[in-house]
């Protein structure tokens, strides 16, 4: 998939080019730590944070910043007419960190368990170098599908959870703890700069080379001469709700002054949102732009006869907290009574919702899924931008999710730690760029 | 009631209304006295708690000044002024300054009176606080009462409000302590004394909730009055303050209950200690009471024994004169009385012998004369026929002395009619059968009922058959029977009829005879049983006297009943055998 122009041109412009700098020459050496206030349990090939990439696995393709379709461990590939055959050619002497060469019969089970969720019935032919996909539905979007992390080629043994081929491998997993990966030094694209990246999750100290800044009010006091660096908003802040009132839900919708929210609460880390999709990835989210009508929702209130309804928030989470206590307060102003809470069976829930990838018509697919609505969306041509936009106007229609921020996600940086203008131009933060000044 | 227990009820009585009395004009002078000092510390209670809600509002306004000082405030009023407020950086602002300062509430609110930082309500970030765009001086303002809306309800809270100036640009401090019961538990303890707050917006508070019925009473009357009102019962004094904000609204009731528990508690020690008092005078009461009517009542009872004694024929009984009071000098007049009594009696029973003996006389004067004239005509007779016809004298002399024996026997027989009446035997007793002994004396008299010439007279016998047996000598009883029966003859010369009734009820057997003769006057009826009273010219007046006799030596009794021309009904009463 391609990205729009303005899509490029919003995401540059969020990077603080500070540290993304070839003034100096890169060096080779040194380890990176970084702390991560989210906790991840779990390893998977989709990293840890979509804005912070730990390379540990690579896909056959993957998109670049111009939203084109480029090789990794795939050379070349072709397809049918019909695009129910493909074949790969893989790339040549590229071996997993444990040694093992990359050939078809190695990259076959996993890229087989990533598409069966999509494609169903698939089934790939393996010989030398050669993959072959071949199923009875057309796949024209197979391509993007395989440039999604999930899609990644990894191999799993008792002692390593994640045996990739990219340009760091694990050298220690503490799940919820910490994770320590170490140059891959037969990577095929080069061995990276770092000679390893310790990474902590959980409350950290803000004394890594690298941390995340959460959203919301500043606990934290940082050194001094710290760079920062945020994503495009990757991340929907949203209530839900399935079982009330939709009157109520058009209601609170109107209530909501989302602007504060996202200039106060989330501290300009986040944009009012009116779509379900940011506007760099979808294209057409001003399109939902609206302002607060307090009076209409008052009007569309008081035709209902229901009583206070709660808004739970995860328990420990200060910015939603926060969220929720503002737009209890806004909804207050419309005379409906809201009440947050941490419990879990509240009629709404106000949750975060992260994009998973830079591709609109499967984000939109997700939430169609999660709302119920996954009927919709066979009606939907990522060819054709009107098709997406009726998906999600008519989600938003629903009103079952009244989307209120895109949040980005911030990171601050140490002075000593340097990025190289990333050859892919992708717009995470890619460790195998990074390069620590001694 | 006997004389000697009113007696007693009425000194009991005495006592113990004299003990009520006195414990209850203690109890009030102690009750007056305690409530006097009630009120005393409960104004001292009012006047403590204003001194510390002066000093706590002190408190207030000078770590809400220190807020207004620091430096944060200083700079987001530069900033202000400058033009480079960025609400993102300072809407968390008063939270830490709040606690920094430990104040409930504080807000940071710009020039147009929009919150920049809320404590109490991060959230509430923009929104207008317009009642601080009044023209106020707030610091001469000092301290008053607000109600604070907050994102789960409201609070009262102790607020005050400083500004700060930089350039043309002013914000505002509006800081404070929250109002309730934290608050209050941290006023100085007093023992008896509990603080509750009622605030005005919220529901109203059920009796339950405040402790009783009389505090939430108090808090209506407070909401509709707005004054300060104090209201007692045993527990507690109540005294209830209204609690105003700045434009005199009403928005909250501070309740000061001061508990009465020590006062109740004397006074149950003053009560518990009147009760044993009152309840060992009223013993101690009881048996003087008892001592003294028995005392009193002593001679009079002695007195009513002897005019018991003298009710049952002792006429010589005296009464005890122990004293020289009223009840002596009765003794002493019973005494006389009874002594005249005794002395009437003497002369009545003198009286009485000396006109029976008149009266026996009479009789056996009138009871010999009519043989002896007889006997001296026959005699007279014999002289005479001697000297005139001696011819004829053995004639006459046989005749006469037919006619003397005759009447010598007729003597005889009234001689020995006095005998009798003179010597009544012991009666033998046996079960008598008295139906049996009523047929027998009815069968005794039918052939001289039945004899030719006399007048018819009928007879009929009403016999109960449960009559049964009584324990009698038979001849006795036959004697009395048959003499009631010569007597109802007796009563009807003319004839009528003659009725011989037997009943049997509560352990006696009943003999009634009864005639239809002329009857008899009250005043005879009376006399009937005195000896030698009669009514009858040939009677000897031993008749009726001996059936008296007989019934009175079986322990019987014997009434008579009879009206004049209606006849007479005799009635013996024995005891039946068992």
């Amino acid at each position: 998939m391609r990205l729009p122009g303005w899509a490029s041109l919003a995401l540059s412009s969020l990077v603080i080019s500070n540290f993304l700098t070839g003034a100096v020459r890169p060096r080779y050496g040194g380890t990176l730590t970084i702390e991560l206030s989210t906790v991840w349990n779990k390893l998977d090939t989709g990293g840890f944070d979509s804005a912070l990439s730990v390379p540990i696995t690579e896909t056959l393709v993957r998109v670049n910043s111009n939203g084109e379709l480029e090789p990794v461990l795939a050379v070349a590939w072709q397809h049918d007419p019909d695009f129910k055959r493909w074949r790969f050619s893989l790339r040549p002497n590229v071996s997993f960190h444990d040694g093992e060469a990359l050939t078809a019969a190695t990259a076959a089970p996993s890229l087989l368990a990533a598409l069966k969720p999509k494609y169903g019935e698939v089934s790939i032919e393996a010989g030398g170098q050669a993959i072959v996909v071949q199923s009875d539905r057309e796949m024209p979007g197979l391509l993007e599908e395989l440039a999604l992390t999930r899609s990644a080629i990894f191999r799993k043994s008792d002692a390593n959870p994640l045996i990739g081929t990219g340009p760091f491998r694990i050298t220690a997993w503490e799940p919820g703890r910490r994770l320590n990966v170490a140059a891959f030094e037969n990577y095929w694209g080069g061995r990276p700069y770092l000679d390893a990246v310790e990474i902590e999750f959980g409350p950290g100290h803000g004394r890594a080379d690298l941390f995340d800044i959460p959203v919301g009010p500043a606990h934290r006091i940082f050194p001094e001469g710290l760079a920062t660096w945020s994503s495009a908003p990757r991340t929907l802040v949203a209530i839900t709700s399935t079982n009330s009132d939709v009157t109520l839900l058009q209601a609170l919708a109107l209530a909501v002054d989302r602007a504060p929210i996202a200039n106060v609460l989330a501290q300009h880390k986040g944009e009012a949102a009116f779509g379900l999709l940011p506007q760099w990835l979808s294209g057409y989210a001003f399109l939902f732009n609206s302002t607060p009508d307090v009076v209409r929702a008052k009007q569309l209130v008081s035709s209902l006869r229901s009583g206070p309804t709660s808004l739970s928030y995860p328990a420990n989470d200060l910015f939603l907290r926060s969220v929720a206590e503002r737009i209890a307060l806004n909804a207050r102003d419309a005379g409906i009574t809201i009440q947050p809470t941490t419990a879990g069976n509240a009629n709404l829930r106000l949750m975060e919702w992260p994009l998973e990838s830079n591709d609109t018509a499967d984000e939109l697919r997700r939430i169609a899924l999660e709302l119920g609505a996954s009927d919709r969306t066979g009606s939907m041509d990522p060819a054709k931008p009107e098709t997406l936009y009726q998906l999600e106007r008519s989600l938003l229609d629903d009103h079952r999710i009244i989307p209120l921020l895109h949040l980005r996600q911030t990171y601050a940086i140490a002075p000593r730690v340097h990025f190289q203008p990333s050859t892919s131009g992708t717009f995470a933060l890619r460790l195998e760029d990074a390069w620590i000044q001694p | 009631m006997s004389f000697r227990t009113k007696i007693f009820l009425s000194i009991t009585g005495t006592v113990v209304l004299a003990v009520w009395i006195v414990a209850a004009v203690v109890s009030t002078l102690v009750t007056q006295s305690f409530e006097r000092r009630d009120a005393q510390r409960t104004a001292s209670l009012v006047n403590q708690l204003q001194r510390e809600f002066d000093r706590r509002g002190k408190d207030v306004a000078r770590r809400v000044e220190a807020v207004a000082e620091s430096d944060a405030v200083q700079r987001l009023a530069v900033n202000f002024g400058g033009g480079q407020f960025d609400a993102s950086q300072s809407f968390t602002e008063a939270q830490a300054l709040a606690h920094e300062q430990s104040l409930d509430f504080l807000e940071l609110v710009g020039p147009d009176s929009a919150i920049i930082s809320s404590a109490e309500w991060p959230a509430r970030f923009g929104y207008k606080e317009d009642w601080l765009a009044q023209p106020v001086d707030w610091k001469a303002q000092g301290v008053f009462l607000k109600k604070e809306d907050l994102a789960d309800g409201s609070a009262l809270g102790l607020i005050t409000v400083r500004s700060v100036t930089a350039g043309d640009k002013t914000i505002y401090v509006a800081g404070g302590q929250r109002l309730d019961k934290e608050f209050l538990d941290s006023f100085p303890a007093t023992d008896g004394v509990r603080l509750q707050l009622y605030t005005n917006f919220e529901p109203l508070p059920s009796p339950e909730s405040l402790g009783s019925k009389l505090a939430g009473d108090l808090v209506q009357d407070v909401r509709r009055q707005s004054r300060e009102l104090t209201r007692v019962n045993d527990a507690a004094t109540i005294t209830a303050i209204p609690l105003q904000g700045r434009d005199k609204q009403l928005l909250a009731i501070l309740l000061i209950e001061n508990s009465r528990a020590e006062l109740a508690s004397l006074k149950r020690y003053i009560q518990g200690t009147a009760g044993a008092v009152g309840g060992g005078c009223v013993l101690l009461g009881l048996l003087l009471s008892f001592w003294t009517a028995s005392r009193v009542t002593r001679p009079l009872r002695d007195l009513a024994g002897s005019v018991r004694e003298v009710a049952v024929g002792k006429w010589d009984t005296r009464a005890n004169v122990g004293s020289s009071d009223e009840v002596g000098q009765l003794a002493r007049d019973f005494n006389g009385m009874t002594e005249q009594l005794v002395e009437q009696r003497d002369r009545m029973i003198q009286a009485e012998r000396v006109a029976a003996w008149r009266e026996l006389a009479r009789r056996l004067a009138h009871e010999l004369k009519n043989p002896l004239f007889p006997l001296q005509i026959t005699i007279e007779n014999l002289q005479r026929s001697r000297d005139s016809s001696p011819a004829e004298f053995d004639e006459v002399f046989r005749e006469s002395t037919t006619t003397l024996l005759a009447e010598l026997g007729h003597l005889k027989t009234i001689v020995g009619r006095f005998s009798d009446f003179a010597k009544m035997p012991t009666p033998q007793l046996e079960p008598v059968d008295v139906n049996q002994m009523a047929r027998e004396v009815i069968q005794l008299f039918e052939a001289q009922l039945q004899a030719p010439g006399r007048p018819r007279v009928e007879t009929k016998l009403n016999l109960a058959a449960d009559a049964g047996e009584v324990p009698a000598d038979p001849e006795q009883l036959r004697r009395a029977l048959r003499n009631l029966v010569l007597n109802a003859l007796d009563a009807m010369p003319q004839g009528g009829t003659l009725s011989i009734r037997t009943s049997r009820h509560d352990g006696k057997v009943a003999m009634e005879v009864s005639d239809t003769g002329e009857g008899l006057t009250p005043e005879e009826c009376d006399r009937l049983f005195t000896p030698y009273y009669t009514t009858k010219q040939h009677g000897t007046g031993l008749g009726l006297a001996i059936v008296q006799s007989v019934v009175s030596d079986h322990k019987g009794t014997i009434s008579v009943q009879s009206e004049p021309n209606k006849g007479t009904i005799f009635r013996i009463e024995l005891k039946a055998s068992v």
